[in-house]
């Protein structure tokens, strides 16, 4: 039935985490509510996206060769699991069609001003759905390989952006008491859901990691990393652009890039962001799309993983476009859904199975 | 899916990923490249007129051959109800399209800054085209179509000549800035006022969009940094020279390099220090209701020229020196703080520090800032050093004469 398990090493799944977590959380205006204290707010959730991966840590080492949709089915019974894990269906592939749709919008408003969002996205899912019919490790090594021109890439930007004598640390401090307010306030639980809530599609792609002893320190250390390179990049777009005006801008990151100009010979480096969103984009994409995949895989006992890429897909690719009228309406919708389903799916739902799991098994309660 | 299914796929995807490309191609020769942008207030309505300078590529070789006959721009001018609109009804104008991302420089009439200038900006944060870090002026005494059509010796471009001008003048003399739209926004929506670069015309602007302005050694029509205009509200009301705009850049920590002219003993204004280094650090306080600034000016500058007989061999006489620096500074720092107390308009950004560092006792202030910071007491402290005397010590003038 199986060719060959495909499989995941360390670096490669460290790779995968950070470039997820990067992903579009990087370009956006994350935890608004925060206002220049947003850099502490990402830190502050840091600590909460820890434990929620070592909830989907736990779960994976207790049920190792499982993804998430045959767990839920052996911890609540085939009766009550199997619904709920198809409801996690709807989930991962709208939440992916979100960040294909801010993608395609972004590359729009930035540059592509009069190219139809559906050639864009297209493009974008098209390369999605053929890495995934490679395979899981195709992707995972892909990772490997772009985390280091991403980190190059932001390394180039983000020395420009110093150099240029853009950075005021005015903007930054002081920081009050209802500043440490507000940023607990954003922190949880809007930040410690995107990103790091998000993270629940990995119990999809755990199951293919090699090294089980090491599942935690990986994650761990991955989650770290992309938090303080997260909280540093917002903590440089907030000290460029001022409160003010990260409030106000639909892609900071884009804004503060076109504020460089060093010597009048370093400007315009608007390309390496313009990668940075497609290689974001990508990475989170693919991993929604493959969750998606996987678990319908699962449910339905499609053997053929390749399958199901061209239907999920498709349905990401009409979704993305269809479900929003403009980019104000598809930011209203996202705030409504990371404030009401999200939570449930990434947090709530996990964490009741890992206790559901530790009741039963300390009351011998499975047969 | 076979090995088959999924190469057509690949096919398919290799064909058409890259006809996306092509979807908003725009050849360099279709484009019209803006170097400056000039906006006006059309008179008794609320039109702008939007004026372009455009790059002529035919006559902008890098070797500045006078021979070429054609100037190196054009400018077009359109008037529409919106900057957007100004600029898309160009295009009756020009043979192509606009492309604004090398716009080096915003000039703004005075009759549209007298009018009011807090609503023209949205396009620069709105647009992906349109910088915020272009440079920013404001035309004294004329419009800003007559700057924009004014041609430039030296540089070939007037627009970055302008630039030039506006950011060779803030390194070494310092009554002005570099100021960019990013700045005019930041002044728009913080708390208090904001000020610009100000450029005049001297002489003809009808003679300067002649290239036989440019064929003497002498430039008939040029134009010429003006100190700042100082807005309040977004309404120009005040155009500041020399020491009183020297004084707002010292103020507001931006003196990178300037000189000042210092009393010696026997002849006034004869010793020319060179300030080389200047730290402003400003911290406010509110004493019964009113705010006090207390300002903290360290100044560093070399003697670069006497014309009357110092001893500068001698400690005693550089500390006198030093001293004098201090009052002249002064002078010239109070007279801005109380035209700006007098015009009730806060163009040092006290305002945004006092929020920044004490938001409570900001949110506890009632009323107009713009009054309040008219009330407010200026506690002036300044260090004065002079660090060098350049290649002599004692100057060849004999004392006492």
């Amino acid at each position: 039935m199986f060719m060959k398990k495909e499989v995941i090493g360390p670096n490669q799944l460290l790779a995968l985490i950070i470039l997820f977590e990067l992903g579009t959380a990087v370009l956006v205006p994350i935890g608004l509510e925060s206002g220049h204290a947003v850099w502490l707010a990402i830190l502050i959730a840091l600590p909460g996206g820890i434990v929620l991966y070592l909830v989907f840590a736990h779960l994976y080492l207790q049920f190792p060769n499982q993804i998430i949709s045959g767990y839920t089915r052996s911890i609540l019974g085939p009766w009550l699991g199997w619904p709920v894990s198809l409801l996690f269906l709807p989930v991962l592939l709208y939440n992916g069609s979100r960040n294909l749709r801010e993608a395609g919008d972004l590359l729009i408003s930035a540059s592509y001003d009069k190219t139809p969002i559906l050639i864009i996205n297209s493009i974008m899912i098209i390369a999605v759905m053929y890495i995934l019919s490679k395979g899981i490790e195709v992707f995972a090594r892909t990772a490997e390989i772009v985390l280091w021109i991403v980190i190059i890439m932001g390394c180039i930007c983000i020395i420009a952006v110093i150099s240029a004598g853009l950075v005021e640390y005015k903007n930054l401090f002081p920081l009050h008491m209802s500043d440490y307010k507000q940023a607990l306030k954003s922190a949880y639980p809007n930040i410690l859901i995107f990103p790091f809530g998000e993270l629940m599609c990995f119990t999809t792609i755990l199951p293919h990691f090699n090294k089980s002893r090491k599942i935690k320190k990986t994650g761990i250390a991955a989650i770290i990393v992309s938090a303080c390179l997260l909280s540093f990049t917002h903590a440089i777009e907030m000290s460029v652009l001022g409160e003010n005006l990260y409030s106000r801008t639909a892609f900071p990151m884009f804004t503060t890039i076109t504020l460089v100009n060093m010597a009048n010979f370093i400007q315009r480096l608007d390309a390496l962001v313009m990668l940075t969103l497609i290689i974001g984009a990508f990475f989170k994409l693919t991993v929604y799309c493959y969750a998606a995949v996987a678990i319908a895989n699962d449910l339905f006992k499609v053997n053929d993983t390749s399958r199901l890429v061209v239907p999920a897909g498709v349905i990401m690719l009409f979704s993305s476009f269809v479900s929003a009228q403009n980019y104000s309406e598809h930011m209203n919708d996202g705030k409504t859904f990371l404030q009401t389903i999200l939570p449930v799916f990434c947090a709530v739902i996990p964490i009741l199975l890992l206790l559901i799991h530790l009741v039963r098994r300390k009351f011998g309660l499975y047969r | 899916m076979n090995g088959k299914g999924l190469l057509r796929l690949i096919a398919i995807a290799v064909l058409v990923l890259p006809l996306g490309g092509c979807w908003n191609s725009r050849e360099l020769n279709e484009l019209a490249v803006v170097s400056g942008i000039g906006m006006d207030l059309v008179p008794e309505t609320d039109e702008y007129r939007v004026t372009f300078q455009l790059v002529n590529p035919s006559s902008t070789s890098t070797s500045t051959s006078p021979g070429s006959g054609k100037p190196a721009v054009v400018v077009v001018s359109a008037t529409d109800k919106t900057m957007f609109g100004a600029l898309r009804r160009a295009s009756k104008h020009v043979t192509r399209q606009l492309f604004f991302a090398h716009t080096q420089l915003i000039v703004l009439g005075e009759p549209l800054a007298r009018d009011g200038i807090n609503d023209i900006f949205d396009i620069f944060e709105r647009s992906h085209e349109l910088r915020l870090n272009s440079e920013i002026l404001v035309a004294r005494g004329s419009d800003a179509a007559s700057v924009m059509k004014l041609l430039t010796p030296v540089e070939s471009l007037p627009a970055l000549g302008l630039v030039k001008k506006a950011q060779n003048t803030s390194s070494v003399w310092g009554e002005n800035r570099p100021i960019s739209v990013f700045d005019v926004i930041h002044g728009i929506t913080g708390e208090g006022d904001l000020t610009i670069n100000a450029v005049k015309i001297n002489g003809d602007a009808e003679e300067g969009k002649k290239k036989s302005n440019l064929e003497g050694s002498e430039t008939l029509t040029e134009t010429v940094m003006s100190g700042l205009g100082v807005f309040r509200q977004g309404k120009l009301i005040y155009w500041m020279k020399d020491s009183e705009a020297r004084g707002t850049e010292w103020l507001l920590n931006q003196i990178e390099e300037t000189v000042l002219d210092i009393d010696a003993d026997d002849k006034k204004e004869s010793v020319a220090v060179n300030i080389i280094y200047s730290r402003t650090e400003v911290k406010t306080t509110i004493e019964n209701g009113l705010p006090v600034f207390h300002v903290t000016i360290a100044e560093e500058g070399s003697v670069n020229e006497t014309d009357s007989f110092v001893d500068l061999s001698k400690r005693e006489d550089i500390m006198k020196l030093e001293q004098e620096l201090e009052k002249k500074t002064r002078a010239e720092v109070m007279q801005a703080f109380h035209k700006g107390q007098q015009l009730e308009s806060d163009i040092f950004n006290f305002g945004n520090e006092l929020k920044r560092t004490n938001p409570q006792e900001w949110a506890a202030l009632d009323g107009d800032w713009g009054r309040i910071f008219a009330e407010g007491k200026l506690d002036l402290k300044i260090k004065a050093y002079i660090r060098s005397t350049g290649m002599s010590l004692k100057p060849y003038i004999p004392e006492g004469k």
